[in-house]
């Protein structure tokens, strides 16, 4: 199981995606983003559990869920942001 | 006191919706800006309030501004639509929520459609006036004073064969006959959240097919560097703290009107006004009724408005009386010198009620028996 954030321009989008990917059978939890994960400024963030990025990014897609970026937490606690 | 004034705002509220807005004070901190429980609380009951609008309305979430009143989210939809000095068509019946905003952009109006209760006129009207050159057409589903149900899908099919974009104003209609936003193709339909809807004052939404350009600029809890507002809706519309108890009350309003069914609360109110019409004509008095009448109904009292109306509130009765915020209105129907008393029905009003107000108004001189 990895452990990825996927971030939001907004905490409405977020709160759906939420929605979206929990009803999808995705464990996540809504946050705020770290701070350094937006150089905008403020946002809300997901964390997700998951073996498939992939499947959580076409659920949001399909969704209509614009997402800002994902990142990958690795076994270091590195976060390297990923390729969506 | 017997509450007949359900188009100015529905009262009193249910009590799950005034304990929704006492829990919500009790829990709720500011939405979208903290990451904390209290915070987060405040954000999932606006995200609840967004949904529950969404299944009423057939819209996603995102569509779905929370606005302070109609009034707002209408100052929103004309400025997105509408630019200084252009061209809109309105029905004969709107409030000055709509004819003000439009006044102060120096808009050229064309009124489309002043005969009451007539569609076959509303519609020759409209058909006319929807020409090329139009910016927008705005309209309301119900008309506040007179209860009259514009054709507003036979209207807004027009508009979009036309390429118009158009508004529909809800005040009157929201939580009582369908209002679908992808259904109808609207640009933008604006309601208020403490009529039909049963929720607090200073609530109110207004529903968005796509973008839109904002009001207020300010905090959005997102992309705060950025001195530009965010692109998404709903953020994008909603600079500044949001009314969190507000919405509290209003999301558990909504779920009550999607419990009940909209057709069934609309069958018992107009029931209510039918009836209360049919025996004020019976007593003499000039009433406004037709056919695509909702609960709400005119009369004149053979006396004058304010005075019929301060005599009924002396016996406990609450009706509105004069212009009614709609002065186009009485001038499509002739009324704008005497203006009119409204009876204006609501989800807990009865016949009990009606008898009432009818045997206190056989005590206008006139009609005193």
């Amino acid at each position: 199981m990895n452990h990825y954030y996927i971030t939001f321009r907004s905490v409405t989008f977020a709160q759906r995606g939420e929605q979206l990917l929990g009803r999808g059978g995705v464990r996540c939890s809504l946050q705020r983003t770290p701070r350094w994960m937006e150089e905008q400024g403020c946002g809300y963030a997901l964390r997700v559990w998951t073996t498939d990025i992939s499947q959580a990014v076409e659920l949001l897609r399909k969704g209509k869920v614009p997402l800002r970026r994902v990142y990958l937490q690795k076994e270091d606690g590195q976060l390297e942001e990923q390729a969506v | 006191m017997i509450y007949l004034d359900n188009g100015a705002t529905s009262f009193p509220k249910p009590l799950s919706v005034r304990r929704a807005v006492a829990r919500a004070m009790a829990r709720c901190a500011n939405p979208g800006r903290g990451g904390y429980a209290a915070a987060m609380a405040a954000a999932r009951q606006v995200y609840r309030c967004r949904e529950a609008a969404g299944a009423l309305f057939d819209c996603r979430p995102e569509q779905v501004v929370l606005t302070a009143s109609c009034t707002h989210g209408l100052n929103i939809a004309i400025r997105t639509l509408v630019k200084p000095g252009g061209r809109v068509v309105v029905s004969g019946f709107e409030h000055n929520a709509v004819t003000r905003p439009l006044h102060a952009l120096g808009a050229e109006l064309q009124v489309a459609g002043q005969r009451l209760f007539d569609w076959t006129d509303t519609l020759e009207q409209f058909d006319k006036a929807l020409r090329p050159g139009v910016d927008a057409a705005v309209f309301t589903h119900v008309s506040n004073v007179f209860g009259y149900i514009l054709p507003v899908e036979q209207i807004g099919a027009m508009c979009r064969e036309r390429g118009i974009p158009f508004i529909l104003d809800a005040a009157q209609s929201a939580g009582t006959l369908p209002v679908k936003l992808e259904t109808l193709g609207a640009d933008f339909i604006a309601m208020p959240g403490h009529k039909g809807l049963l929720g607090p004052q200073g609530t109110g939404l207004l529903l968005c097919r796509a973008g839109a350009e904002p009001l207020l600029y300010g905090g959005t809890g997102s992309m705060s560097i950025a001195q530009t507002m965010p692109p998404e809706l709903p953020e994008r519309l909603e600079a500044g703290t949001l009314n969190v108890p507000g919405c509290a009350g209003l999301e558990t309003g909504i779920r009550q009107v999607l419990s009940a069914g909209e057709q069934a609360i609309f069958r018992r109110e107009h029931r209510l006004a039918m009836d209360c019409a049919g025996k004020l004509e019976k007593m003499g008095m000039q009433v406004y009724t037709g056919e695509h009448q909702a609960a709400t109904v005119s009369f004149l009292p053979g006396m004058d408005c304010e005075e019929a109306a301060a005599m009924l509130a002396k016996q406990g009765i609450a009706v509105r009386a004069g212009l009614h915020c709609a002065p186009l209105a009485h001038e499509s129907a002739g009324t704008l010198e005497t203006g009119t008393v409204r009876v204006s029905f609501g989800w807990d009003n009865t016949s009990a009620q009606t008898e009432a107000f009818l045997s206190a108004a056989t005590k206008f001189p006139r009609f005193r028996r």
